[in-house]
Formats: C-alpha cells, sequence, structure tokens
C-alpha cells in the first residue's frame, strides 16, 4: 500500500467520526444560531438574523428600542460560581481521598479504583432523584438530624443553590478522583522519602513535593469538573428549582418550552467560546512554563 | 579507636511479610568517625534494609541504633542528622539543580543569603558549577547523581548514607565516580556508609567492609582483612575467586583432602569432623607434577590480558584454578591437556567455616 493510502485508510475511521458527530453538528449549530426563529418552533432557513446574540444582552421594549438585559448574564455568572464552587469542593474531598488511595497496597487501590467507578453504573437521573430524597424537608437528612437530637428549624435545603452543589459535587467527584490518583501514583516513592530525609515533615513533603508533582492531575480534574458542571443540567434542574437556573437549563428551555432554536444555539457558542478561551490560556500558560524550563 | 562510634548497632531485627522474611537476623557492628564503611553481599542480603533502618523508613522489629552515642531509632527520618543518596538518584524533577540542592537548607529555615552561597559551594564540590538553574532532566545519569551527593552533603549530615549509588551508571563513569567520592569523602570528613554488592567497588573505596548474607554480618574488617583472611566459605567465594577444597583433620595444622593429599594451612586449631580449605587462585602457582602439592591436567586456560587463569582437574579433588600474571608478555610455557603440578604456601590454605 502507498504510504499516502495508508495514512488516508489509517486516518480514515477518526476523521469520518470527528467529522460525523463533532464537526457538522457544531456547523449546523452556528448556522442555526443566525437564523430567525420559525413561529412555533423550528427555524426559518432562508432567513438570516442576528437576533438570537442580540438577545443574549438586550430586549426590546414596547417602543423597539434595544435595551440591556442582564437577566441571562446573571444565569452565565451563577453557572459559572456553582461550577467554580463545585470544583473546589471535589477538589477537596477528591485530593485527601486520592492521596490516601495512592498508599494502599497494590490490591487495594484496584479495588478503590473500581468503587469510585461505581456510581457511573447508575443512571445520574436516578443518583439525584435519590439526593432529593436525602435533602428534602422531612426526608433521610431531615429525620438524620432530628434522631441525633440536633437543634434548629426542618432542612430546606432542597431547590436551593445549595442543593444544586452537593449534587453536582457528589456527580462530579470521581472525575476529580481519578486524574489526580494517576498522577499521585505515578509519583516515585523514593522521592517522597528523600524529602523525609533531608528534613521535610509530612505536611512539607505534601507542599514541596507531592503537590507540585501533582499538577498535572489536579489541572485535569479541575477541567474535568469545571467545564461539564458550567453545562450541567440534571442537577440544577431536580435539586436546585427554577430560581437557581444554570446555563444547561437554559439551552435546554430554549429547545423545548420557548421554542426559541436559535438562542439556544447561541447560548451554546457562548458557552463553547468561554470554555475555549479558558482552555487557550490555560494551554498558553502551560507551555510557558515549559519554555521556562 | 576511643570515643563513641559515629552509628553502633545493637541486635538489630527486621523482619517483612508478617515475619516469615527475616531481612535482619541480629546484626550488630560499630561504624567509626570519618570512616569510609560498605555493607557488602549479595542482593537480598539485608544490606539495604540496615541502611532504610538507619536513616529511619523502616523501624526495626528489636535492637537499637545509636549515632554519635545518642539513641537514633525513635526519631522520624526528618529529624535524624543523617541523609541518604538512593540508587535512583531520586532528584527532585519539579526543581531545578539549584533548588534541589537547596531543599535540605530550606527545611531547616537558614536565611536565603546563606542558602545560596552554601549551594554554590556545593555545586562546586561536585563539579556542577554553572548548572544550577538546570533541570535534572536536562542533565546525564552521572550529573544526576552528583546532584544528588550536594544534595545530601549541602546540610553538612553527621553521616552519609550511600545505597547503590553507583550501579546505574556505565562502567567507566562508575571509575570515575569511585575516586570523586573517595575525594569527596576526605574533603568534607563526614562518616559514609556505602552499600553496594559490587566487590571491587567494596575493596578499592572501603577503610572497612562488613560482608552481609542473609542478614547477618559474617565478618567486618579492612579490604586486606576481608580479602587475604576471610573466615567463612561465603565470604572467601564471594569476594574475589577461591578454590574451596573439602578436607579433614589430620593431625595440628594438617588436613587430609579427599583424594588422600595432605595439606597444611592456618588457623591450624580445627575441631570440626569436615571441614573447607579455601586457596585464592593468585596464591599458587604451576609447577612440574613432581613437585606439586596438587597435581591435575590442565582443562582450560583463560586469558585475560593482564593475567590467565589454568583450569585444572585435580587427580582426585575436582577443579582448582591458578591465575598467572603475564609478566613476560604472552609466553606460553603450559598448553592444555598438560599434566601440572600446584604449589602454595601454607599461609596462602585458610581454614573457612561454613
Amino acid at each position: 500500500m502507498k504510504p499516502a493510502l495508508r495514512r488516508a485508510v489509517l486516518l480514515g475511521p477518526a476523521t469520518l467520526w470527528i467529522g460525523l458527530f463533532l464537526v457538522l453538528p457544531l456547523t449546523l449549530m452556528a448556522y442555526v444560531s443566525t437564523l430567525e426563529r420559525g413561529p412555533s418552533g423550528g427555524v426559518l432557513w432562508d432567513r438570516h438574523s442576528a437576533d438570537a446574540y442580540l438577545q443574549f444582552l438586550f430586549e426590546r421594549d414596547l417602543m423597539d428600542r434595544l435595551v440591556l438585559n442582564t437577566d441571562y448574564l446573571h444565569i452565565f455568572a451563577r453557572s459559572i460560581l456553582l461550577a467554580g464552587v463545585t470544583t473546589l469542593l471535589t477538589l477537596a474531598v477528591g485530593f485527601p481521598t486520592a492521596l490516601w488511595m495512592a498508599f494502599q497496597s497494590e490490591r487495594l487501590r484496584l479495588v478503590l479504583v473500581f468503587v469510585v467507578t461505581v456510581p457511573f453504573w447508575t443512571n445520574i437521573l436516578v443518583r439525584n432523584y435519590a439526593w432529593m430524597l436525602i435533602l428534602r424537608t422531612g426526608g433521610t437528612l431531615d429525620w438524620l438530624l432530628t434522631a441525633l437530637h440536633l437543634p434548629g428549624p426542618p432542612l430546606e435545603i432542597l431547590y436551593t443553590p445549595w442543593a444544586t452543589g452537593i449534587g453536582l459535587t457528589y456527580s462530579f467527584l470521581p472525575y476529580m478522583i481519578l486524574p489526580i490518583f494517576v498522577s499521585l501514583e505515578k509519583i516515585d516513592r523514593r522521592l517522597i522519602e528523600a524529602a523525609y530525609d533531608l528534613g521535610a515533615d509530612r505536611w512539607r513533603v505534601l507542599a514541596r513535593v507531592i503537590l507540585p508533582l501533582t499538577a498535572p492531575g489536579l489541572a485535569g480534574g479541575a477541567i474535568l469538573v469545571f467545564i461539564p458542571g458550567l453545562g450541567a443540567f440534571i442537577s440544577p434542574e431536580l435539586l436546585g428549582g427554577a430560581k437557581s437556573m444554570m446555563i444547561g437549563g437554559l439551552i435546554q428551555q430554549q429547545f423545548g418550552q420557548s421554542r426559541n432554536w436559535p438562542f439556544g444555539a447561541a447560548l451554546a457558542f457562548v458557552l463553547l467560546a468561554m470554555v475555549l478561551l479558558a482552555l487557550w490560556a490555560h494551554a498558553l500558560r502551560y507551555r510557558r512554563e515549559r519554555a521556562d524550563e | 579507636m576511643s570515643g563513641p562510634f559515629a552509628i553502633d548497632c545493637r541486635g538489630l531485627v527486621k523482619t517483612f511479610a508478617g515475619g516469615s522474611v527475616r531481612a535482619l537476623d541480629g546484626v550488630s557492628l560499630s561504624i567509626r568517625e570519618n570512616e569510609f564503611f560498605t555493607l557488602l553481599g549479595p542482593s537480598g542480603c539485608g544490606k539495604t534494609t540496615l541502611l532504610r533502618l538507619i536513616a529511619g523508613f523502616e523501624q526495626q522489629d528489636a535492637g537499637e541504633i545509636d549515632l554519635h552515642g545518642e539513641r537514633l531509632d525513635h526519631l522520624p527520618p526528618y529529624k535524624r542528622p543523617v541523609n541518604t543518596v538512593f540508587q535512583s538518584y531520586a532528584v527532585f524533577p519539579h526543581l531545578t539543580v539549584a533548588e534541589n540542592v537547596a531543599f535540605g537548607l530550606e527545611m531547616k529555615r537558614l536565611p536565603r543569603a546563606d542558602i545560596a552561597a552554601r549551594v554554590m559551594a556545593m555545586l562546586t564540590l561536585v563539579k556542577l558549577d554553572g548548572l544550577g538553574s538546570r533541570r535534572p532532566t536536562q542533565l546525564s545519569g552521572g550529573q544526576q547523581q552528583r546532584v544528588a551527593l550536594a544534595r545530601a552533603l549541602a546540610t553538612a549530615p553527621k553521616v552519609l548514607l550511600l545505597d547503590e549509588p553507583l550501579s546505574a551508571l556505565d562502567l567507566k563513569l562508575r571509575t570515575d565516580m569511585q575516586i570523586e567520592l573517595k575525594r569527596l569523602q576526605s574533603e568534607v570528613g563526614i562518616t559514609f556508609v556505602f552499600v553496594t554488592h559490587d566487590q571491587h567497588e567494596a575493596l578499592t573505596m572501603s577503610d572497612r567492609i562488613a560482608v552481609m548474607n542473609h542478614g547477618r554480618v559474617l565478618q567486618i574488617g579492612t579490604p586486606e582483612d576481608v580479602y587475604e583472611r576471610p573466615t567463612s566459605r561465603f565470604v572467601a567465594d564471594f569476594i574475589g575467586e577461591t578454590n574451596l577444597l573439602a578436607a579433614e583433620p589430620a593431625g595440628p595444622g594438617l588436613f587430609r583432602l579427599a583424594g588422600g593429599d595432605i595439606l597444611q594451612a592456618e588457623p591450624a586449631a580445627a575441631s570440626a569432623i569436615a571441614v573447607t580449605l579455601g586457596i585464592r587462585p593468585e596464591r599458587a602457582e604451576l609447577c612440574a607434577s613432581a613437585e606439586g602439592i596438587l597435581r591435575g591436567r590442565v582443562e582450560h586456560i583463560s586469558y585475560m590480558g593482564t593475567d590467565t587463569t589454568y583450569h585444572l582437574r585435580l587427580t582426585d579433588s575436582g577443579l582448582f584454578r591458578v591465575r598467572t600474571q603475564n609478566r613476560d608478555g604472552a609466553l606460553v610455557r603450559v598448553r592444555l591437556g598438560d599434566a601440572v603440578g600446584v604449589r602454595f604456601p601454607p599461609a596462602a590454605v585458610r581454614l573457612l567455616d561454613e
């Protein structure tokens, strides 16, 4: 086989896959976001308009003038905040967990990795419904607090951003633990012994050797939690209630009840642009650090 | 030697795998101040375990370790004034060379200016001047080894522990580093405890050697002691080559070999029924069959440049090796299949413990 043909055959499946399931839908979405909405859902394929993007920041008043509308910005800001808090919480829970896991015997490590992935075996909807039962007033947690004779009014966590935060943290925790665990497992144990040997106590070994060497895992985990967290919509929808809508819910609404496809597509693209910008900035920093070496 | 020892180990026992593996089985030894002390033995003999007990990475099951007369073994590793150079270097990959060397000094919270000066001095000591801002990944194995050395020496530990530090280097570099390590030790005046399985390394570098096997110390002595006067079959066989001959006592200082030949040996005292005699190949020489203490036929000749080893099949007692220096060039007097005799002075015959 000629090298060129060989290359084409080998690259073919991947190219086809990416073209069909990434490039094509994205192009379609980009196109839809520049169209006028149809009167009862769908789009008018031959009428172009920038309305979808304008609608993100402005609304038309009675006189048909554009007025600044920050409702959607608020939803974006809330999403970023919640995804950020989720990232920090999963980090706070995930790092010690991964650290503990990484220092177990090899057999136990395999079991623990398996245990961490067990939640994936159950549908995410079901798991979020379970959290509804736990968090609702009179639910499991409420009952437990009463049983422990802890004072205070009945629990009112469900349908608040708190519940969303708990749900997101729970859902994304494995995505944080696994990359950190992989990084920790790769650290040469002699490096830790060398640090002890040179006079570093536990905390300074952690701060000066383990954390810096785990940086790629921490960054990976943060990206894996923050980005899907931004677009998450099951947890906010089920646990957060209508008052704490996030981007994912908003986009879903445009294609559903609101029947505003162009706006939904535009929102998705604004989100995508933000994520790409963030990743680009991260890559730039990483490259600069590498260049320093 | 008076005064407290640098390191004093008494009755150290260490087991692994729930007691089923005895890595150290009652080890006692004393290491003098400023001594280049080597723990020599095959892999699994317990030498690295002993080093890790001194460093504090493992805790002994029984026994005590003193450092300069004070108990050391209840301190965590970061409080022991003892530093380690690891076999795999264990240089921090996320830090520069200078930051690596500064690590221990920073842990001691020394002033920045002092640290910088000390780092410079250390890099000069190990001949890495000007490489302080490099990353370890940009250095060769030998250079990384020097970084590890500088890092371990920077805090001026009382004792430096070296765990087979040269085994990952190629032969030429290893020979250079052997000389380098000796120079360093005399310059910094620190007690070195060196672990190796390489007998040549041990013989060339050490002030004293402890030969270990199966978690026990078999013999401690100067390189000359352990080579010329091995006390046990294992030491004689592990360090250098030895012809081992089974024998039984046949009077004061006399031993009868299986073939009936009688040998004189030192030390003379032996009460056992069966003994092992050891004779170094280079202490024996070939002669005419009639003049030999032992007789045999040349079965194989290995020419090794500086010397030649003749492998003989003795008339009755198995194999015997004789090594001669090739002082007069490749002048061949003995050929394959020749019947020859072997002779050696009584002092060359060592009586060995099992």
